[in-house]
């Protein structure tokens, strides 16, 4: 059934079909990808549409960056030693990430729970000090209802702080998970999806602490 | 999709899923080597980003290009060695969506900035305007 | 205990409204009562609600998109009849009933009819044109389906409890905050579109990861059918626009909920961001709904025409070209708002230079049934309607694409016009074609052509007889979404455009007639081939309607034409290809996720529009509860018996045989 008897007219259908079938090409004629590619390129869609959702916390946060109202401005809340640890839990906690991948992928079930564990506390590190950094700036009287450039602030950063959480209620199953049921098909591809979750929060979290830290201190 | 039918095709043979950095997994040493790499230069840059925002020696306005450009390198480090893009042929598809996914986000960031620059230069400022009700 | 929620919700005192929901609340009751009595409730949960096959929930969201049309017909009903009515007088509607009829009548109209209806259609036909059993994340797909069924019962649960919103389909602030909107509607729309909108990302994912990943062997790029590129820009889009809505409804909660000044007139918020984010996502979903109609369309002119597409490589590029284009066009809808004219300048010509895409699709269509034997089916009348209209309106927009005559026409019944001309015209007739098209196909009869004809017919007239008049009221002045008017000019007009709506009421009415008829004469109708229409892609490979596994065995399309090729082949040679040989087949299992999720999504949107703060953390619990359910599973799977795969598939070759021989005989 692979080429035909009788000689169809040549239609644009035809053209650019590589000869060799299955070679790597990126042009999938060589049927259903594997589970593992599919979930995998699935979620990353995912995290295109939700870089695409901070983009838009970051655009109202540019726009609305000068709008203080006569508030307290980023100079004067932002206090750079305190972001300069949470860059550093996150970060390390990227790589303990990726420290439980290589452990998932040769199987070391020890190993992956403690990577798993470091990273959800280094996690909850993170997310105690910003929490701690909200909650001063409220009892300060620059809460999210002081000005616009407060709102912003408290959304976008607010935004990145419950995707975190969101992750680390998601880092627990999954250390239940690998725990209950090992190192199965499905539960491997579900910690990758985990693991381009988690990189793409430290990702953003750059794009944070350098447009809204930095910058705004900077002013 | 079930693995027994995309087991019975040599299906999207050498497409890679985004995150996975070879199709067999190699030893645990030879992977660590790509993420101690990749912190080394995120600390490393991270570090510079810090400095750069508070140091005297680069020139004022020169300060925003430097964090930009820092960032920018910090975010590829992190795509190159923690979630392993590359552009062999076999991650095209993930390449392609990435960049998908930052011209929209620069569409919609440097396009809402220059409507709403262009905007609030040409209305009344919103206190005159609540001062101007009756 | 309770919240907000009180007796005062129901509306014991507006006639119109209580006496609506309670007829639709009794005929809903009557319904479930006589599923219930003849024991359909099995049936219904095993093979439709928990079901995670991509035929039954594409035909669920059609279903839904139909439903909901009816919904937001009777809102158009009664807001042309006030209009025909209100001339120096004050109808018989309210003015803060009537602001709720606009705002829900576009609401319902974009969000639970045509996104619905075009994502179903992608949903069943898609994966059958690809050649595959299913899309990427089967039971994923169901929870899609499931939001935004939840998210369309909040919409209309705001008929009896409560109140919807009177800020328009696209709630500007600041009249949408929380100062000036201090009911529960706007927070049933904000809530009801949070909850869809996920619903729908959810589904963008699916499908480009399913038309990216997943196709039949030899299937490249350059032999997809033209109905799947379109999927694909659409889901594209989706995946790139949801979210700015999301965060901007979002930005919009935090300020009436939280106290927060994104867009309030106080704090230094500023209202025009929403404006700005909000067509930022606004218009790429216009697209999100026509390029599914333009496939649609492909589809139907190359079958109807008995030729191939003329042009294929330019439609894909044009396809695509608009997909991107889309993200550059969108200040287009406030041009009055304040911009300059270098911004105004730059997006206007932009918005002509979007409108060259799609005028090379017409052209390629009108090239394809140029010389072709054309037969006018149903569905090519809806095609034909469908290019004579759209370009009109796709005039109109080129014409209020210049901003100067945008200032005179922004926001009057031109525009209203314009854009109905356009989402009429091109999505609903889209809709309404693929409908004809693809009905055999999913239930193995075709739909009476000749009731299917003056439905068409009436429709047609109808458009123009109602939206006509709209388009000269508009050049004399009337501005959108008034309850009642002065001008002695505009009525003559608005009495036409009410007949024009009844007439599409007639259409509508032909339409039901038809599919009551066809049911009831399915046996004359059937498609026993199931290549009911001569088709030329692969879903008219499958019986109709298509087993569970949509093909016995994967098609293999390398170095031919998907479908019209093996066809060709089987004809020449008066036999078909040699039987395959059979194996068992594996399918995703059915599962409940989809259905309880969504309704843990109901209970929470409904919690937070009325403040049931202990409702919201019982249906987030519910909600984290189902995800650890739906992970922990251990069968995800079941078999089908390879007996029964070869028996099904028997049948189907034996049918097609048996059309052989009465061809060539």
């Amino acid at each position: 059934m692979s080429t035909p008897d009788i000689a169809l007219p040549l239609s644009p259908s035809e053209l650019g079909v590589p000869s060799v079938p299955g070679e790597a090409t990126g042009h999938g004629e060589g049927g259903p990808a594997p589970k593992r590619i599919v979930v995998g390129y699935g979620f990353w869609i995912f995290l295109l549409s939700d870089i695409i959702m901070f983009s838009a916390f970051f655009a109202t946060y540019a726009v609305l960056a000068g709008a203080t109202a006569g508030g307290p401005g980023a100079a004067q809340l932002f206090d750079l030693r305190n972001v300069q640890i949470e860059t550093a839990c996150l970060l390390l906690s990227s790589f303990c990430c990726g420290i439980a991948s290589l452990a998932v992928e040769q199987r070391y079930a020890r190993l992956t729970q403690v990577a798993l564990l470091v990273t959800g506390l280094l996690g909850l590190a993170f997310l105690t000090l910003e929490i701690r950094e909200f909650a001063g700036l409220i009892a300060r009287g620059a809460g999210p209802s002081r000005s616009a450039f407060l709102s912003s602030f408290f959304a976008l950063v607010g935004c990145h702080g419950a995707h975190v959480s969101a992750g680390l209620l998601w880092l627990g199953t999954m250390m239940a998970q690998f725990y209950a049921k090992g190192f199965r098909a499905d539960i491997c591809r579900r910690y990758l999806c985990f693991s381009l979750f988690w990189h793409a929060l430290d990702i953003i979290w750059v794009a944070i602490f350098t447009f809204v830290y930095l910058l705004g201190a900077g002013t | 999709m079930n693995d027994i039918a995309a087991q019975n095709f040599r299906g999207g043979a050498g497409d890679l899923a985004p995150g996975q950095s070879h199709e067999s997994p190699k030893s645990f040493a030879a992977g660590l080597g790509s993420y101690l790499v990749g912190l080394a230069l995120a600390i490393g840059l991270t570090l510079a980003s810090f400095w750069a925002a508070q140091t005297h020696l680069i020139y004022g306005p020169g300060v925003v290009a430097a964090l930009v450009t820092l960032a920018i390198a910090q975010m590829g480090i992190h795509l190159v060695f923690f979630l392993h893009i590359t552009t062999a042929p076999d991650n095209t598809n993930n390449v392609l969506a990435l960049a998908f996914g930052i011209l929209i986000v620069f569409l919609v960031v440097t396009g809402s900035l220059w409507i709403m620059a262009n905007m609030n230069h040409m209305s009344v400022p919103m206190d005159e305007l609540m001062r101007m009700q009756p | 205990m309770f919240g907000n929620l009180t007796w005062a919700a129901i509306p014991f005192d507006q006639p119109i409204p209580l006496y609506s929901a309670a007829v639709v609340g009794l005929m809903v009751l009557a319904v479930l009562a006589w599923v219930v009595i003849k024991g359909h409730v099995p049936y219904l949960w095993r093979e439709w609600i928990t079901s995670v096959d991509h035929k039954r929930i594409g035909a669920m969201y059609c279903m839904l998109a139909l439903l909901m049309l009816l919904r937001g017909f009777i809102d158009a009903l009664m807001m042309r009849s006030q209009q025909a009515v209100a001339f120096h007088a004050a109808g018989y509607l309210p003015p803060e009933h009537y602001n709720q009829i606009f705002s829900a009548h576009g609401t319902i109209m974009i969000f639970f009819v045509a996104m619905p209806f075009m994502i179903g259609l992608i949903n069943y036909v898609m994966p059958l044109q690809l050649g595959v059993r299913d899309v990427a994340f089967p039971t994923f797909n169901s929870v899609g389906f499931w939001l935004t069924a939840a998210g369309a019962l909040l919409v209309n649960i705001s008929l009896v409890v409560g109140e919807f919103s009177r800020a328009g389909w696209l709630p500007y602030p600041p009249l949408s905050e929380l100062q000036y909107s201090p009911g529960v509607g706007i927070d049933y729309y904000l809530w009801a579109l949070e909850i869809s909108g996920a619903g729908t990302l959810i589904s963008g994912i699916n499908l480009v990861t399913t038309i990216l990943k997943t196709r039949a062997p030899g299937m490249s790029y350059g032999r997809m059918p033209i109905f799947c590129w379109t999927a694909l820009a659409s889901n594209l889009l989706i995946v790139a626009a949801f979210p700015i809505l999301t965060a901007t409804l979002a930005m919009l909660l935090l300020d009436r909920y939280l106290d927060f000044h994104f867009f309030t007139n106080a704090a230094g918020g500023n209202p025009m961001m929403f404006v700005n984010l909000i067509w930022a996502w606004g218009h790429p979903e216009v697209y999100i709904l026509i390029l599914p109609a333009f496939g649609a369309f492909s589809e139907i002119v190359s079958t109807f025409s008995g030729k191939p597409l003329f042009g294929y490589r330019s439609m894909v590029v044009a396809t695509m070209a608009i997909c991107v284009l889309s993200f550059m066009v969108w200040l287009h809808h406030f041009f009055t708002m304040g911009a300059g004219a270098d911004v105004n300048g730059i997006f206007g010509i932009m918005s002509m230079v979007i409108a060259v895409p799609t005028g090379v699709k017409v052209f390629n269509w009108l090239f394809t049934m140029y010389r072709g034997r054309v037969r006018f089916s149903t569905a090519m009348h809806w095609a034909v309607g469908f290019m004579v209209t759209f370009v009109i309106g796709g005039m109109t927009g080129v014409l209020l694409a210049v901003p100067p005559a945008d200032f005179v026409l922004h926001n009057s019944l031109f525009l209203v016009a314009h854009f109905h001309n356009m989402v009429i015209g091109g999505v609903l007739f889209g809709a309404f074609a693929a409908y004809e098209y693809w009905f055999p196909k999913a239930f193995g009869f075709k739909l009476h052509e000749r009731l299917g004809k003056a439905a068409f017919w009436c429709w047609f007239t109808g458009f123009y007889v109602a939206f006509v008049p709209l388009y000269a009221v508009g050049l004399l002045g009337m501005t959108r979404r008034l309850q009642h008017y002065d001008q002695p000019e505009w009525h003559p007009w608005l009495l036409v455009a009410a007949g024009g709506a009844l007439l599409i009421f007639c259409g509508i009415a032909l339409q039901a007639t038809q599919l009551i008829v066809s049911i009831r004469s399915r046996r004359r109708l059937a498609d026993s081939t199931g290549d009911i229409w001569d088709g030329r892609t692969l879903e008219w490979a499958t019986p109709s309607p298509p087993p569970l596994f949509n093909f016995a065995v994967m098609p293999d399309v390398r170095g031919e034409e998907p479908y019209w090729g093996m066809k060709r082949k089987a004809i020449e040679a008066m036999q078909l290809s040699a039987e395959p040989s059979y194996e068992a087949i594996e399918i995703p299992r059915n599962s409940p996720t989809g259905f309880v999720t969504a309704f843990f999504a109901f209970i929470l949107g409904f919690g937070l529009i009325w403040h049931i703060w202990w409702l919201v953390v019982l249906a987030l619990i519910g909600a984290y509860a189902t995800f650890v359910v739906f992970a922990w599973r251990d069968e995800t799977e079941s078999v089908i018996p390879q007996e029964e795969v070869a028996r099904i598939d028997r049948a189907n070759r034996a049918a097609r045989a048996l059309a052989l021989t009465e061809m060539t005989a």
